[in-house]
């Protein structure tokens, strides 16, 4: 790669800051968040999308579920014209943050950028919901089954 | 020109690249699937169902003479060097086509080939003989072409359309749930599922219980009340899946065991014997025996060991209350032991190679209480109440496509005579009211 073609090429970065400094939330309770895009090249951003989601993390396939969801395609609101954005949303009453053993769930904040070239970027911001205490293996609890 | 990447990179809390390539992947995947059922239903389309919705609608009706009997040949090399021979009874016709004057064999029914020469020409003989007349249909297009019957065959129709409907519909769904994601996030794609994702092969979540994402509804688990607490919990026996399972075992291992010690009997009854198809078949028998015994065992064991019942005070049940629960047991006997826990487990499907596998984690066992010496009784059952107590920062249930926390009621019993027994009763846990999850807040900030 030639250096003016590393210079055109973004190296972003997305700082999100939540209303909640501790990122520790109760179901409905309002979560606030403000973000600023930074190290953006000379690549053109074509779209940002700014979401709230839970994902399932451990052993099982991943699972997701959009508590949040916002494309901006306008060009005034996107950079290099606007790098700061917001938004607030009051979190639903389930499904709670949870490390489990083979089942996590998890809360994040993805900032999602789209370049001219077709390449992505996302940014994810973990932050709890509820105050689930994580989970032990019970001793010698265990079962497995298969399918075709 | 940089290509787009195969692979996203996942860097902390970052991740870069492209799903561009994987879309055109999956997506070329679909259509070729599409088109190869479009391409073969169009040649059945035209090599079999045109044909005979012409004959059926455009072919014209006559009298014809026999004039000649005879048997079609059709070979086919499949595989290739493997020659099949099949036979068709046909009759050469004379008929007058406007003032005209025609002979010409018929066409063969598409159902009376077959590959025993004998039976087509016991076919042959039913046809009407040399000199007869019978009623036939030519085509005005080309009336050298005649035919002896008219009709649908829609079994055939069924059989050859059934293949390519099936690969148009999952291609074609396919297809067009690709063309629906190209280019979105996998956010943007979660929030506008339609239909095509919703008919996606792999499973879906269950129903949820409204307002609560991802918590299952418990709409199943209220509608059979208890005797004497509010609820009477269904029962999940993994010794009922068990011995289904065995059953099976042992229906489709001795049938196959059957067709082989027929053909062995066949060839003992010739004069032959076969000695590796009898080695084959004394430990065959050996397994055959050994499933039936097992699944008579369980089926005994079942029916010797009386129903169980769980009732629930109330249901959904909440984190921080505590609730009545009504345990019943009942057949006959002694029971050593029987045992009452509540459970929390963790269950998570997940692909490996070809195989989709799921791994069951039990993460919290309470024994809730245990009775000992219990005498069952076939008038009476045997039943206890005992109060469970919800923890305050217990897990919700929870079900996704492929990931399930859930919470359940187990009784163990261990009978005097039997093997013991494991019966489970699923339950449905709903997240703390808001108000104690603010409360629990407070104190939280208060303690730090």
């Amino acid at each position: 790669m030639t250096s003016s073609q590393e210079r055109a090429r973004s190296q972003p970065q997305v700082d999100v800051h939540f209303g909640h400094a501790d990122r520790r939330y109760q179901p409905h309770d309002q979560l606030a968040v403000r973000y600023e895009i930074s190290g953006l090249g000379q690549e053109r951003v074509r779209a940002v999308e700014h979401s709230v989601v839970w994902y399932t993390e451990g052993k099982g396939e991943e699972d997701l579920g959009v508590h949040h969801f916002q494309r901006i395609t306008d060009e005034a609101l996107l950079p290099p014209a606007t790098v700061v954005g917001s938004f607030a949303t009051d979190l639903p009453a389930s499904p709670l943050s949870y490390e489990g053993v083979i089942v996590k769930i998890r809360w994040c904040v993805r900032v999602r950028l789209f370049f001219g070239g077709g390449r992505d970027f996302v940014s994810e911001h973990v932050f709890d919901v509820g105050g689930i205490p994580p989970a032990q293996r019970a001793a010698g609890r265990t079962a497995a089954g298969a399918e075709a | 020109m940089r290509l787009p990447r195969f692979f996203e990179k996942k860097r902390g809390e970052r991740r870069t690249g492209s799903q561009v390539w994987a879309s055109a992947g999956e997506g070329a995947f679909y259509a070729a699937l599409l088109v190869a059922g479009l391409v073969f239903g169009g040649l059945l389309v035209s090599g079999v169902a045109v044909p005979e919705w012409r004959i059926n609608h455009d072919f014209l009706s006559t009298q014809g003479v026999v004039v000649g009997k005879g048997l079609q040949r059709r070979s086919v090399a499949d595989p290739p060097g493997v020659v099949h021979t099949t036979w068709a009874p046909v009759l050469r016709l004379r008929f007058a086509v406007e003032g005209v004057v025609r002979d010409a064999w018929s066409r063969p029914l598409t159902t009376a080939g077959t590959s025993d020469r004998d039976t087509a020409l016991s076919r042959l003989d039913a046809l009407p003989g040399i000199g007869a007349e019978t009623a036939c249909w030519y085509d005005p297009d080309a009336p050298d072409t005649v035919v002896l019957k008219r009709g649908y065959n829609w079994v055939l129709w069924l059989l050859t359309l059934l293949l390519p409907g099936a690969l148009v519909a999952f291609g074609g769904s396919g297809l067009l749930r690709s063309l629906r994601a190209w280019g979105k996030s996998e956010e943007h794609r979660a929030v506008a599922a339609g239909l095509p994702e919703k008919l996606a092969p792999l499973g879906q979540a269950p129903a949820e219980a409204p307002g609560f994402p991802g918590v299952p509804a418990c709409d199943d688990l209220v509608n059979s009340p208890g005797t004497i607490l509010s609820y009477r919990l269904p029962i999940e026996s993994p010794e009922s899946w068990a011995l289904l399972g065995f059953g099976l075992f042992a229906l489709v291992w001795n049938a196959v065991l059957v067709v082989l010690a027929i053909g062995a009997g066949l060839d003992l009854m010739g004069g032959r014997i076969d000695w590796l198809l009898f080695g084959l078949i004394v430990p065959f028998a050996a397994v055959g025996v050994g499933g039936v015994v097992l699944f008579i065992r369980g089926l005994v064991l079942a029916a010797s060991v009386g129903p169980t019942q769980v009732e629930v005070s109330d249901h959904p049940l909440r984190p921080g209350r505590s609730y009545e629960v009504l345990v019943a047991q009942g057949g006959s006997g002694m029971l050593r032991s029987l045992e009452l826990f509540l459970e929390l487990e963790e269950q998570a499907t997940f692909r490996q190679g070809t195989d989709t596998r799921t791994e069951r984690v039990v993460v919290w066992s309470q024994p809730i209480k245990q009775w000992r010496d219990v005498e069952l009784s076939p008038a009476s059952r045997f039943e206890a109440e005992a109060t469970i107590h919800l923890p305050d920062r217990a897990m919700h249930s929870f079900h996704s496509e492929h990931n399930v926390v859930s919470w359940r009621f187990v009784v163990r019993g261990v009978p005097e005579r039997w093997p013991a027994f494991c019966r489970v009763f699923p339950l449905i846990v709903f997240p703390a009211p808001a108000a104690a999850q603010a409360g629990r807040r407070v104190v939280e900030e208060a303690a730090r």
